[in-house]
């Protein structure tokens, strides 16, 4: 690891204004520290954000939910609320990391953990996303777990969280503070295709700080999962995962929310494949249907093929689960 | 910055980027771990007002003004966390180096947690206990027996490490206080598969500050030896040097340096320019074998390499019997090729070593190893050191598998203390752990078997190809060992196997738990479920028709007199127990749902317990003044839980608790000469010496007693702290000062050789659940019967059992190296090669044959190796049986299965 200067931010101003430079803000470090001890990230200096006041869970007053950018991914898993009405998150946070992992993490930084592309994390590895313009090792190479929906010629490497694939499902807003004020951008917007800037990988300028996450009011009488395919039983991030919620009446799909993980380069969801559920009834087939149209464009890699049926086969699974269709 | 570690305020200040473990362990908790420093194992877990988190991920500087507690700090007031007791009480723990951080969550649990463990559990991983005794200290089992006098043979009693374990004060390789002027080394890896080293530039690297010393191949001995640990040094090639101007694989280490800090001596070898011509490389055994292929070594005899230019170290071959007539009367015949990958041994403990020059002048090496005697020959030979100015040891070793049968972290830190006077320090990391060490070699094994209609073999064959990698160290021995086992079980007519150990540009294969026989077993034993399927005959039937019976001759296709023999035989109770545990419908019920398939599966495996070359060891035991014994033995305790089944040893020969005996291991200044401790030799080799001498002195007590008496011998014997001589009753204590003031001494040296060797079996069953739409597996029951002769202490056989059985299901269903097309490992971390977690690990039911092994120690033979060869092919017959589908590639995982499977398709 490099050597580095470090501040505590004590009020957000003060975060805000020591964002200039080569700095980076510390939540819980289960990322940034990792990434520091491989020398994938070697900021000059560090803002530890863990004494602003911003680790709270609450209602908001249209019903909806409020959770703090260092809100702990355990205090947020396990908060009474969140495992009423919007139970989805709570097992998509306990799906992936671990307790002591949880206890760190924070919801921010959860929203901006970097990918699990080994290239990525080998500093002496060709990486388009570490060092822009050196070429994509993954292509080609060891690309088993990434992504087939999203990339491009210059990055192939999928989003890992699994928070942020229930909140996308689940139509988060993130909510942002910068040099330039406050921001609300709804999560279908905050995430960035590689393209050709594959370091890029949301909307976040330098020095923008995440204050929240909120929900909107829970979907009366939906029923929802996360479904998460990974190589063994613990401790692994998704080679596939689906959160959807589903709104049934009379057997016929009302509303319907889906987003991927592990197969795309962020957070997936796609309106056709919700489009193509909703006014229909809740049966196999019809879910396969969709789930057709989601891989539609998918474009395997060398080693990753197997992602395209695996998915199909998470969302029909998942959606079953959802609806109880057997 | 203040904080306060376990209630005492500390004020000190992190260096910039240190972690909250390091900056622990600097301020002397050493209970804090580390084996992997990612998040990703566990050992590091620490609380931080009162929530556990990973210390190696967590900034230091945050812990101002927090409250820390380790596990040093865990017991209050002198009582131990009632998690701490409950971990004591089940024994949860081999080498215990996880221990400190999986009690450090486990005490932190919520009681809803503790009902969910296998997702509470899944940041702490433990290689050693498979989680059977994990999941015992939550149920609140009590797996250790009350230590009797007399009753020390079949009774529980507890390790003898087991308080120092649970409350963090174990000591490991690095848990020691910092030496004076301590110096760390790393070393620069090579990025090239096949490399000529033209020029190395140390000079930027000597500019950094810090740096003491750079180290390349014109500064070593240019000595040829082998890394392999056996007594008989010539049945390893020598083909390896310490430095070397060739690089031969991905992560050979090419240049040491040492520097004050571990930051330092990174810098340093980031800074080293090294000019290197590429040559071609070549990473299939097959295509090495084919002539054109780029030649490895090119051996001018002194390496006994057997063909250098088709870089085959070794080949073997043997008929017996004529498999053309064999097939000829086979009414079917079976054949197909299976894959068995490498495995590496993850112990949580990395290698490392710590070298120094003491005020005595002598040289002195504390390692992890498991042969610090041979480690202490070769570095002698090596650096030219006479034998007596050298002291090497291992205090506790965090786990081994074989892993710590080559030596490997020794030999530079001597060097470079040898060159600078200065302690200096080698700690793999995990990832070096990866990339530089041994793993399990792959072996191809192309198998074909006939048999008659009623299910009788006619003719076994075999192909088995290995993978040495770079270096032949264990490639030949693990090559004859994997053509003697998994055939010889079976009796059959007519045999043939030609092997072939097989140089490539990847790292080397090693020693691994099973040593060679796992990789062929995986074959063999899905062949026979297969030929059983083409004629109609039950999997269980056809085996127990062609299993060798106890009067049968162990055969092989390698002909030849052998000290190979049956000194007890239980085949027959473990397949019987197996065959009747699967029938129970024990086990978890099939998950609910038309996608889920059930099948179950079983396979054998039979082990030689002592390899066939040279072993030998010596112990020492003495009466102490104090009236209780003191043994020495030269063995290392590697979480195998050795030390415990000498004491137990001891205790029985003298009727004594096991509590009255202690000891000293693993030292070549203070113990007896020893061979090492792998290939099964523990229970054989060292044990039976302590038992040889033990016995010694116990005669030598009643002799001496009856002398000094006037009792006749054979009114003599001993009894618990005390000697009868007819009916009167002389305490120990007192014999012992008599025996003084005569200048006698109570203490007697014995030896033991690994001749004759017997052998263990094992069968395995196991029945699991496919999910035909995502390939998941679950396995809902699995039974491991075992026959190990005198089960010495059955927690212990247990532990060895059902971790054996666990890294045999990460073999078969999650564990894969995965190298790029330039030979590169690109997953050499925990969180991309996955070893079972608690959730992984399913409940294992273990059952013991009743035998009584005329060779081991006690009626005692070995056990912990081929615990681990029939799981995979159990797995894998369990799958066909499922879902119709043969897998013969390992691991079996959810993308190889569902692309197989037929059934449900969506879209
Ligand atoms: C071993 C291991 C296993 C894991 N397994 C999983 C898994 O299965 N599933 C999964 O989803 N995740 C997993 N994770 C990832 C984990 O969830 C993330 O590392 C964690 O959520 C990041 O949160 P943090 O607070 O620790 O972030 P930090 O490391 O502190 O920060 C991450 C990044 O976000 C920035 N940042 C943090 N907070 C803010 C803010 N408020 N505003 C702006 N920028 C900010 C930082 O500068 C940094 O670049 C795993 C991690 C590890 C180490
Ligand atoms: S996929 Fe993206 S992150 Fe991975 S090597 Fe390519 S550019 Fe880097
Ligand atoms: S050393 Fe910290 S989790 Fe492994
Ligand atoms: S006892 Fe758990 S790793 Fe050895």
């Amino acid at each position: 690891m490099n050597s580095f200067t470090f501040t505590r931010a004590r009020t957000i101003a003060d975060a805000l204004r020591s964002a200039r430079g080569d700095v980076k803000f510390l939540a819980g470090g289960t990322t940034l520290v990792d990434l520091m001890k491989l020398d994938v990230e070697r900021p000059a200096g560090i803002i530890d954000l863990n004494a602003l006041p911003l680790a709270e869970v609450r209602r908001t007053p249209d019903g909806g939910l409020h959770i703090g950018a260092l809100a702990r991914n355990s205090d947020v898993a396990h908060h009474p609320d969140v495992v009423r009405d919007y139970p989805l998150l709570s097992q998509a946070l306990l799906s992936g990391a671990s307790v002591q992992l949880r206890n760190m993490a924070s919801t921010g930084g959860n929203l901006l953990q970097r990918t699990r592309c080994v290239y990525f994390r080998d500093a002496a590895m060709a990486c388009n996303k570490r060092s822009p313009g050196s070429g994509c090792a993954a292509i080609g190479g060891f690309n088993r777990n990434l992504a087939i929906l999203g990339t491009s010629a210059h990055c192939i490497a999928t989003n890992p969280s699994d928070q942020n694939v229930a909140l996308t499902a689940l139509e988060a807003t993130v909510h942002v503070t910068g040099s330039n004020g406050e921001r609300s951008v709804p999560i279908g917007d905050f995430y960035l295709l590689p393209g050709q800037t594959p370091e890029r990988e949301t909307i976040l300028e330098p020095g923008d700080l995440v204050t929240s996450v909120t929900l909107p009011p829970p979907a009366p009488g939906a029923g929802s999962t996360y479904v998460k395919l990974r190589d063994r039983a613990s401790f692994e991030f998704a080679l596939a995962s689906a959160a959807v919620v589903v709104t049934i009446k009379g057997g016929v799909m009302q509303r319907a929310r889906v987003a991927m993980g592990g197969i795309a380069t962020k957070p997936w969801r796609n309106l056709d494949v919700e489009a193509a559920l909703e006014g229909q009834p809740a049966t196999r087939e019809r879910f396969a249907d969709a789930a057709q149209i989601l891989l539609s464009d998918a474009k395997p890699q060398s080693r990753n093929g197997f992602k395209v049926e695996l998915a199909k086969r998470c969302l029909v699974h998942a959606l079953s689960v959802a609806t109880a269709v057997t | 910055m203040n904080l306060q570690v376990n209630g005492k305020s500390f004020a000190a200040t992190p260096a910039p980027g240190e972690c909250l473990r390091v900056f622990l362990r600097d301020l002397g908790w050493f209970g804090v771990k580390k084996g992997c420093d990612a998040g990703d194992c566990g050992a590091c877990t620490v609380w931080v007002n009162e929530k556990p988190v990973h210390s190696c991920l967590y900034p230091a500087f945050r812990a101002e003004g927090k409250e820390i507690t380790t596990i040093e700090g865990l017991a209050k007031g002198g009582e131990l966390h009632p998690m701490q007791r409950a971990f004591l009480d089940a024994q949860s723990f081999q080498c215990g180096y996880c221990t400190a951080g999986m009690i450090m969550t486990a005490a932190s649990l919520s009681d809803e947690q503790k009902n969910d463990l296998p997702r509470a559990l899944k940041g702490n991983l433990c290689r050693c206990t498979g989680y059977g005794s994990i999941r015992d200290a939550f149920a609140g089992v009590k797996n250790v027996a009350p230590d009797v006098a007399g009753g020390s043979r079949g009774a529980s009693v507890p390790n003898p490490f087991a308080e120092a374990i649970v409350t963090g004060r174990a000591r490991y390789t690095s848990d020691i206080p910092p030496m004076d002027g301590l110096l760390h080394l790393k070393v620069l890896r090579s990025p090239h598969a096949h490399a000529k080293i033209l020029s190395i530039d140390r000079s930027e690297a000597m500019a950094v500050p810090g740096v003491v010393e750079v180290f390349t191949w014109e500064d070593v001995p240019r000595r040829l030896y082998s890394t392999a640990i056996h007594e008989d040094n010539r049945v390893d090639p020598d083909d390896t040097y310490l430095l070397d101007n060739v690089a031969r694989f991905v992560g050979q280490r090419i240049v040491a340096v040492v520097a004050d800090t571990e930051g330092a001596a990174e810098e340093g070898c980031r800074r080293l320019k090294v000019e290197y011509e590429i040559l071609p490389a070549v990473f299939d055994p097959e295509e090495a074998m084919e002539p054109g292929a780029p030649v490895l070594h090119d051996d001018d005899g002194d390496s006994h390499i057997l063909h250098p230019e088709k870089n085959v170290f070794l080949e073997l071959h043997g008929e017996v019997g004529s498999v053309a007539d064999g097939f000829a009367e086979a009414d079917a015949i079976y054949e197909d090729t299976y894959n068995a990958p490498r495995q590496q041994h993850v112990h949580l403990e990395t290698m490392q070593s710590i070298a120094w020059r003491a005020e005595d002048g002598r040289l002195h090496v504390r390692t992890s190893v498991q042969g610090p005697f041979i480690v202490k020959g070769k570095l002698c030979y090596l650096f030219g050191i006479m034998p007596a100015d050298l002291h090497v040891f291992t205090e506790r070793v965090g786990g081994g598998f074989g892993g710590k049968q080559d030596m490997m972290s020794e030999d530079l830190p001597l060097l470079a203390t040898i060159k600078t006077g200065r302690p200096v320090k080698w700690e793999f990391t995990r990832e070096e752990q990866f990339t530089g060490a041994t793993t399990r070699h792959p072996m191809k094994t192309h198998v074909k078997l006939g048999a008659k209609k009623d299910g009788t073999l006619t003719a076994m064959q075999f192909r088995l190809v290995s993978n040495t990698g770079a270096y032949g160290n264990h490639g030949g021995e693990t090559l004859a060992n994997g053509m003697s086992g998994p055939w010889a079980i079976y009796k059959c007519p007519n045999k043939k196997g030609d092997g072939y150990a097989v140089y490539t540009n990847l790292q080397c294969g090693g020693g691994f738990r099973g040593y060679g026989t796992g990789q062929p077993t995986f074959a063999v034993e899905s062949a026979l479920d297969e030929l059983a399927a083409l004629l109609n005959v039950d999997p269980i039937e056809m085996r127990r028709k062609n299993m060798i019976g106890p009067d049968d001759k162990m055969e092989s296709v390698l002909e030849g007199a052998s000290d190979l023999t049956m000194g007890s035989y239980g085949l027959d109770q473990c397949v019987d127990a197996v065959e009747k545990a699967l029938a129970s419908g024990r086990g978890l019920p099939k998950p609910e749902g038309v996608d889920w398939l059930e099948g179950s599966g079983v396979a054998l495996s039979m082990l030689d317990c002592v390899p066939p070359t040279e072993q030998r060891s010596g112990s020492e035991v003495a009466l102490r003044p104090d009236g209780g014994y003191h043994f020495t033995v030269g063995s290392v305790e590697i979480g195998n839980g050795l030390v415990t089944a000498q004491q137990q040893v001891v205790a029985q020969v003298m009727g004594c608790p096991s509590a009255r005996v202690t000891f000293l291991n693993a030292d070549t200044d203070e113990t007896p000469y020893d061979s090492g401790t792998f290939a099964s030799v523990g229970m054989m080799v060292p044990t039976k010496a302590v038992e040889n001498a033990s016995v010694a002195l116990r005669e030598k007590m009643l002799a001496f007693a009856a002398r000094t008496t006037g009792t006749k011998p054979e009114e003599c014997r001993l009894d618990d702290g005390a000697v009868m001589c007819g009916d009167q009753r002389m305490p120990l204590a007192e014999l012992h000062s008599a025996a003084k003031r005569e200048g006698e001494e109570l203490l007697c040296f014995r030896k033991a050789y690994g001749s004759p060797r017997t052998v263990a079996f094992m069968a395995y069953g196991v029945r699991l659940a496919v999910h035909r739409v995502t390939g998941e597996i679950r396995i809902l029951f699995n039974v491991e019967a075992v026959d190990t002769g005198v089960v010495m202490n059955p927690n212990q056989v247990r532990g060895q059992v059902i971790g054996g059985v666990v890294q045999g299901i990460g073999w078969a269903l999650q564990e894969k190296m995965v190298y790029n097309a330039a030979g590169a490992v690109v997953n050499p971390t925990l969180r991309n090669y996955r070893i079972p977690a608690f959730a992984d690990a399913p409940v294992t039911e273990v059952f013991f044959a009743d035998t009584y092994d005329d060779i081991g120690p006690l009626g005692a033979k070995s056990i912990a190796e081929n615990t681990i060869n029939p799981v995979a092919p159990a797995i894998g017959n369990a799958l066909k049986a499922a879902t119709g589908v043969r897998f013969t590639t390992l691991p079996f995982s959810e993308d190889r299965i569902f692309a197989k499977l037929q059934g449900f398709e969506p879209a």
